[in-house]
């Protein structure tokens, strides 16, 4: 796994703020609103340190990430939905994978 | 009413993305004038309206407002001032309070397109974060966003294709019929 620092302290403590209120507003929201406000802050997460990440993460984070507004889009259809998380979730194994020690068996 | 405030009427789409071409402050008063026409409960006048212009306070309030996609160059925040409620012994829980939240927003968004402005409503913001952050009076109760700008060009957010719904669909003519 890259020791790069690839946020910065003004960008971390943004997301925290995203993160608090998005807490707070789910309370008053729609339970299936949740998943969308988490990919919001995978995306905002993703916009601040795709600049600064290694190559192998920027791979990732540009083929994978930038999926989650057409993601967005079939979020009434939980099927879609759940799949097109789950999709999600396989690729960012992988990416946990080759970052790893593990990672040139994963590759 | 005439063909023209119909067709407004009808175009008139939420925008989630918006471009950095700046709306002028006249453009704003426009919109502001318009507003001051919705109607509302008794006429009781209980929305004030907070524009904020300001880049970095735009900044600041997109962070704690988890639904404000939009990078708008001006937003028009509709408060409820607790004043006037507690002058005419109106109850917070009145919902007749934001049918006003909503007369106001909608005649905003149909004034922005009148003068080719894009609009779009966030309600999903911590309102004790935006009491911070704007320096609110105690009395005002901030309610709903409306972030004004123009449509981005091209957008990353596909749009969705939703199922075509007619007003039959909405409507049932008189009393419904006994079970």
């Amino acid at each position: 796994m890259s020791e790069n620092w690839v946020l910065k302290e003004d960008e971390a403590i943004e997301l925290l703020a995203l993160l608090i209120t998005s807490a707070r507003i789910q309370m008053d929201e729609p339970a299936h609103y949740a998943p969308m406000r988490l990919l919001t802050a995978t995306e905002r997460l993703s916009d601040a340190i795709v600049k600064r990440a290694s190559k192998k993460s920027r791979q990732f984070l540009q083929g994978n990430i930038e999926r989650i507004p057409e993601l967005r889009m079939t979020m009434s259809d939980v099927d879609a939905y759940a799949a097109g998380l789950d999709g999600l979730c396989r690729d960012v194994a992988q990416c946990l994978l080759e970052h790893s020690s593990l990672g040139e068996d994963a590759s | 009413m005439s063909e023209d405030a119909l067709n407004n009427i009808r175009t008139r789409r939420v925008v989630r993305e918006m471009s950095d071409e700046p709306v002028s402050r006249e453009q704003i008063e426009t919109i502001l004038e318009a507003a001051r026409w919705a109607p509302s409960g008794g006429n009781l006048r209980p929305i004030r309206f907070v524009v904020i212009e300001d880049e970095e306070t735009r900044r600041l309030i997109r962070l704690v407002s988890p639904g404000m996609f939009q990078k708008a160059p001006a937003l028009i925040l509709l408060c409820l001032n607790e004043d006037v409620m507690i002058e005419h012994s109106l109850p917070a829980s009145d919902r007749a309070l934001l049918i006003d939240v909503g007369t106001a927003a909608q005649t905003i968004m149909l004034a922005a397109h009148g003068i080719g402005l894009a609009s779009g409503p966030v309600t999903s913001y911590s309102k004790a974060a935006i009491s911070v952050i704007l320096n609110l009076p105690d009395s005002y109760s901030p309610e709903m966003f409306i972030c004004i700008g123009h449509k981005a060009e091209s957008t990353r957010r596909g749009m969705k294709t939703w199922k075509k719904i007619t007003w039959r669909d909405l409507t049932h003519w008189e009393r419904f019929p006994q079970d």
